[in-house]
């Protein structure tokens, strides 16, 4: 134990006495968290998670406009009106074509009177004889930027289409109570005697029949919160940073291994295995503030960024436990990045690749369900993608211990792995 | 010669070593990757309890693979190394801790300082408590550092490091001390000091295994020396009756005599 703890004591020395490097270990997964949250906050909005800004333009001011307006109140299009005097079809399409908006829809002049001449002649034909005549159907254009994501145009285009189907509907159905009546009286019945209600007609189309209940994923989690990128981003961003913590790790061995530091910590009675674990459990330190400098500034800064907090409102010993294991897994990494490489340039570059590679396969830069098929089989070898999974099922999924104990277990048998082949190497390093 | 008779290589009457042998080694090979010339090719010493032995060679000849071999850094192809008759194989331990090792590189942390280098390397040796504390205090006054103890190594001079660093090699005591090219790159005053405290430790009788490339300084502090070339110990004795046996005018002659003129760039 007194060598264990005299080799913790000068890692956190050595650490202390590196101002530069251990602001670079807290600033890094720091900045990205910030700029990454505030970005897909954005990236959310376009994937219409948030409400996406639609130009509206109505070049009629007759009942369709209005009506469209009233029917698109309920979606998640949030309709900034243009006055239609003052712009027309080429000012809505340069906006859209020019980025400032990725959606833009116009009502064009004389659209509601297209629109009730042809209701209005929908019953109007032969008696039941003959082909049904065919109808005119009145336009309602619709401007997309190029550049809009496939998601977010068929979103959009699904919800206005929908809106418009509504109306057509019913005004059909209006068309048909009237016609209904008319029929009624020519045969002489009181309109209370039909079968159908007349103009109360449209209001009964509108009644629920068949509905479609959202759940949560799991409905034994209590306390599941909705998906959030906060509650995504801090704890993703922050292993992120503990597995770049490797990289200074690794340094360090290699700093020994090049001195004459390495040739006198063999020669002396103390096994590598001591030296491994000092150096451990002093950059778990490191890693567990950083998960703490990351989760205040999810819960403290992000409001003020107009970003929703970061919460941990259960299961806070089994997010300990998590962050523990995660950084037992970035410190074993470490320790064998030192021992397999032979100097610092190849153990930065092969460990912040191979780092980068494993949060972007993990899940970190984008969610695994996003990723094609091959990736998301990929996904479940990184181990950034273990502690990923804890977290998220912990923060999102409301999840208990009982349910992380396997990530927990691969994380763990990952540290255990590293430091084994770690051991060995330092025996074929002599 | 009729001391080094039965040292020579391929000699198969090597007798036994006695019990006042510190360091024996058998036969010695070893041979590194990408290299067809083994670093060491049948390398036979043993070194007697309280000498001041000089393993001394030009660049190359396999000084530095002999003395990590010998203190168990790493393992021969073949041969075989007893310290005080224990084996590295089964008391790598215990021979550890009668062990002293003071490496050509300088072995300390730059940004600790003086006191925290001492300290952290006296708690992996096993010392504690007051003894730690009195070894640390004996450690700095031995490098002249008490001064400099609260300084980080990174502002020491060549000579400051290099007496920390045999300081450093010296806190557990050693039976043995083993080092190598201790001296290189400082100043006489430094140089001076530590030949003295070098000697010093040896009169106290702590045996001692040295290698240089300086034949004057092995001629100085050496009761014995081996000279070793192409991975062989080609001639061994104490620096008189090398030169009387040789006919040599002094023992520079006798070492490119046995070594060559030829320059080692390997």
């Amino acid at each position: 134990m007194l060598k264990i703890f005299a080799a913790t004591t000068k890692e956190l020395l050595l650490l202390r006495r590196d101002r530069t490097g251990l602001l670079v270990l807290f600033l890094m997964p720091a900045i990205l968290v910030v700029l990454i949250t505030l970005v897909q906050e954005n990236v959310m909005e376009l994937t219409g998670q948030k409400k996406t800004q639609v130009l509206f333009l109505d070049l009629d001011q007759g009942d369709l406009g209005k009506s469209l307006q009233k029917q698109l109140a309920t979606t998640t299009l949030d309709l900034v009106l243009w006055d239609e005097g003052q712009k027309d079809i080429a000012d809505i399409q340069a906006a859209v074509t020019g980025g400032g908006y990725q959606v833009g829809v116009v009502i064009p002049k004389g659209a509601s009177a297209r629109f009730t001449e042809e209701t209005a002649r929908l019953f109007q034909q032969g008696n039941g004889k003959g082909k049904p005549r065919e109808m005119t159907a009145t336009s309602v254009q619709l401007f997309v930027d190029p550049g809009i994501m496939a998601g977010l145009r068929s979103g959009v285009t699904a919800q206005l289409q929908m809106a418009l189907t509504t109306i057509g509907l019913e005004a059909k159905l209006a068309q048909l109570g009237g016609v209904l009546a008319q029929t009624m009286a020519r045969a002489g019945a009181e309109p209370e005697q039909s079968p159908l209600a007349g103009e109360k007609l449209p209001a009964l189309f509108r009644q629920p029949l068949l509905d479609l209940q959202e759940h949560q994923g799991d409905s034994g989690a209590i306390g599941a919160s909705q998906y959030k990128p906060v509650q995504q981003n801090v704890p993703a961003w922050a292993l992120f940073g503990m597995f770049f913590t490797a990289i200074p790790i690794a340094g360090s061995i290699l700093q020994e291994r090049n001195s004459g530091i390495w040739i006198r910590l063999t020669a002396l009675p103390v096994s590598p295995l001591v030296l491994f674990t000092g150096k451990a459990v002093a950059y778990m330190g490191v890693c567990l503030c950083q998960f703490l400098l990351i989760a205040l500034i999810g819960a403290f800064l992000f409001p003020s960024l107009g970003l929703p907090p970061f919460t941990v409102s259960m299961h806070p010993m089994a997010i300990l436990l998590t962050v523990v294991l995660s950084s037992l897994a970035a410190c074993g990494y470490g320790i064998f990045l030192g021992l397999a490489c032979n100097s610092y340039e190849q153990a930065s570059t092969l460990g912040s690749t191979s780092v980068v590679a494993a949060a972007a396969i993990g899940g970190v830069m984008v969610p695994v369900y996003a990723m094609p098929q091959v990736m998301q089989r990929l996904s479940v070898i990184s181990p950034l993608n273990w502690g990923l999974t804890a977290f998220q099922d912990l923060l999102l999924r409301g999840y208990s211990l009982s349910a992380i104990l396997d990530d927990l277990g691969r994380l763990l048998l990952f540290f255990a792995v590293t430091v084994l082949l770690s051991w060995k190497l330092a025996g074929i390093r002599k | 010669m009729g001391q080094t008779a039965f040292m020579k290589p391929g000699n198969p009457y090597l007798p036994e070593p006695g019990p006042d042998c510190v360091v024996s080694a058998r036969s010695l090979v070893k041979h590194y990757k990408n290299n067809d010339r083994p670093a060491l090719n049948d390398f036979t010493l043993d070194v007697q309890q309280g000498e001041f032995f000089g393993l001394l060679g030009p660049n190359g000849a396999g000084k530095t693979t002999a003395i990590s071999i010998l203190t168990g850094l790493f393992p021969a192809d073949s041969g075989s190394v007893r310290i005080r008759g224990m084996s590295f194989q089964e008391k790598e331990h215990e021979i550890k801790r009668i062990l002293g090792l003071v490496p050509q590189d300088i072995g300390l942390y730059d940004t600790l300082t003086a006191r925290e280098n001492l300290n952290f390397f006296g708690k992996l040796c096993g010392i504690s408590g007051r003894k730690l504390g009195e070894r640390i205090q004996q450690g700095l006054e031995f490098a002249r550092l008490t001064e400099h103890a609260r300084h980080p190594v990174a502002t020491f001079s060549t000579g400051m490091k290099r007496r920390l660093n045999l300081a450093v090699g010296l806190l557990n005591e050693p039976q043995l001390l083993v080092l190598d090219e201790p001296c290189v790159g400082i100043d006489a005053q430094s140089r001076h000091l530590i030949h003295e405290q070098l000697k010093e430790i040896n009169r106290q009788g702590t045996t001692i295994l040295y290698t240089t490339h300086y034949i004057e300084e092995a001629q100085e502090l050496c009761s014995r020396i081996g000279i070793i070339d192409n991975g062989r110990l080609v001639e061994q004795g104490s620096p008189v009756a090398l030169l009387q046996q040789s006919g040599r005018g002094n023992l520079e002659e006798l070492f490119l005599h046995l070594t060559g003129k030829e320059l080692r760039d390997t």
